[in-house]
């Protein structure tokens, strides 16, 4: 909801062109949505039929946009991948946040520093990057979980940050005041999320939601993500790497749906200071 | 000041043992053993191997892991060097750009239609504008795309093919990584309340920036560097599988199709040391231009 403030905390004001830019990231995740619940209402034939369609064939007023190598409509298959990259990135990013954003509060409040521990084995974790991580996790399960591989990959990021701005929190002064008039830790700790949760929500869910699509799609285009008959717009394109040099629509559209749906995201993710991330 | 360095020295070792424990455990929980004992008894043994640099064994070639995927480490860290000058060329002059004026920092929010775009899609881009475009095609010889056979054969499409096309993709990633850095070290450079008493004390604009708000971005961009490592990383692997180049990120997926886990911890240790070395360096550099203890 950040992005659609006229002013921070502070009195701050953010630009008047960036919280639009964080308006339209939400309206565009919002028409996202829509697209998705809808598309066996949009799509002009189920997942995965083909039409007796020319394969190949460009696009025209019958196909708009165009038929795949097994003469597939192109608009209907990126609509159901959509469904399919938008369901599971959402799925990720609620994983990721659960763990991440909401575990990196809880053990700032920890006893004997475990908290410091899991932020330092987080660290460590963080050093290798999350799409790196994400396919280790497929391999040591399966690829039907690549979404919660992404989820989980996606985590150290988040908790690290939520860990970092928790601890910062439980150092500030209105801490100090809080803990020395008698408040218990629970309240505090409550207090600082519904804060964290206000401001920053949009930021972190944003571009935890960017992350997992991007991880998720280039999952499934190196071969470790969706498994078929369920297609997502990473394997989608990758199904049309050898025809679309010369048939460039198989790639296009859905390359097109996917860099659309991570940049709303993105623009969604506009930071407290009226920042697109 | 020295206890600050002692702590970043003595974090920057624990972070290595913890990677080593990290690959360690991989190793042993890709295949554990029955019972909770034996496997804390395995990894404590392939943590103690690990630290005299013995990761097992592969499973395809039974070659010893480390020695393995060092053997393609060179061609991973070309790619990343080269994709980071080409970052750096390209992120810059864009992110300074970018964060100079009000107007352009407004337009800031467009670039990130480019920023959006994942890498395999800018690797399948580049290949289709190289083959419609200026007519280049994969290398005539696949089985050797070393650059001096290449160019032996007389190949020099193949050669820009193989070896131009990873770079740009690697490059275009690392841009989008730093401009983005950049604009927000610069912004917060920008709009630190000290330029305002500076400015009422009779200083110049052209003096505050260069004195105050250089070294501040410079040390920001420094303090980023891990990340920037991480994203030329993600960048390699897809490049390097695309492209078909032989380094450490392409054996890694072959490693991890193969289940061959002693690799695949012997590329990740070296992933995350590369990262460990990139971040600490960037941290000491930035400590020696923006010190640790200014207000």
């Amino acid at each position: 909801m950040n992005g659609l403030l006229a002013k921070t905390d502070n009195g701050r004001h953010i630009p008047a062109f960036r919280t639009v830019i964080g308006a339209v990231g939400i309206a565009g995740l919002g028409l996202t949505a829509v697209v998705v619940a809808l598309d066996n209402v949009i799509a002009h034939a189920p997942a995965g039929a083909a039409h007796g369609a020319p394969p190949l064939s460009p696009p025209d007023v019958g196909f708009v946009f165009g038929t795949d190598a097994l003469g597939r409509d192109v608009m209907s298959e990126t609509v159901h991948a959509l469904a399919v990259s938008f369901s599971s990135a959402v799925f990720a990013t609620a994983i990721a946040i659960f763990i991440g954003a909401f575990a990196g509060f809880a053990l700032v409040r920890m006893p004997l520093g475990a908290g410091r521990l899991v932020r330092f084995v987080s660290g460590i974790v963080r050093t290798v990057p999350a799409l790196v991580l994400a396919i280790v996790l497929v391999a040591l399960s399966s690829r039907d979980f690549s979404t919660i591989a992404v989820g989980l990959a996606v985590c150290p990021a988040i908790f690290n940050r939520s860990f970092d701005s928790a601890m910062s929190l439980a150092r500030s002064r209105h801490a100090m005041y809080a803990r020395a008039s008698g408040i218990p830790g629970f309240t505090l700790l409550r207090r600082d999320l519904v804060y964290e949760l206000r401001v920053n929500f949009m930021y972190v869910a944003g571009r935890a939601l960017a992350a997992s699509a991007t991880i998720l799609a280039t999952l499934s285009f190196l071969g470790f993500g969706t498994v078929p008959p369920h297609r997502d717009l990473g394997l989608v394109i990758a199904q049309a790497r050898d025809s679309y040099l010369n048939a460039w629509w198989c790639v296009l559209f859905p390359a097109l749906a996917l860099v659309v749906f991570i940049l709303c995201a993105r623009w969604a993710a506009t930071d407290a200071g009226g920042e697109a991330s | 000041m020295w206890r600050i360095w002692l702590l970043r020295a003595a974090e920057f070792l624990g972070s290595i043992a913890g990677v080593i424990l990290l690959v360690s455990l991989l190793t042993v929980a890709a295949q554990p053993p029955h019972g909770v004992w034996f496997f804390a008894k395995d990894v404590a043994d392939q943590f103690l191997r690990a630290l005299t640099g013995d990761l097992g064994r592969s499973a395809t070639t039974g070659a010893p892991a480390m020695a393995v995927a060092w053997k393609a480490f060179p061609v991973t860290v070309q790619l990343i060097a080269s994709g980071a000058v080409l970052a750096l060329l390209i992120g810059l002059p864009m992110g300074f750009l970018l964060s100079a004026g009000r107007t352009l920092r407004a337009a800031a929010p467009l670039l990130q239609i480019v920023t959006a775009i994942p890498v395999f899609l800018i690797a399948l881009a580049l290949v289709w504008i190289a083959v419609r475009s200026f007519h280049m095609i994969a290398p005539v010889h696949p089985e050797d795309t070393s650059l001096t056979a290449l160019l032996r054969h007389g190949d020099w499409n193949g050669a820009w093919f193989t070896y131009l096309l990873p770079i740009l993709t690697i490059g275009a990633a690392g841009s989008a990584r730093l401009q983005m850095a950049l604009r927000r070290a610069a912004g917060a450079a920008w709009a630190a309340p000290y330029r305002n008493g500076l400015r009422m004390m009779g200083l110049g604009l052209l003096d505050i920036n260069l004195r105050f708000a250089l070294p501040e971005i410079a040390a920001a961009l420094l303090r980023d560097v891990r990340e920037f490592v991480l994203t030329l990383i993600s960048a390699a692997v897809i490049a390097e599988w695309i492209f078909q180049r032989n380094g450490a990120a392409d054996l890694f997926l072959k490693a991890i199709s193969s289940h061959d886990w002693a690799v695949v911890s012997s590329i990740l240790f070296l992933f995350a040391i590369l990262t460990l070395v990139a971040g600490f360096l960037g941290d000491v550099l930035a400590s020696l231009i923006v010190s640790e203890d200014r207000p």
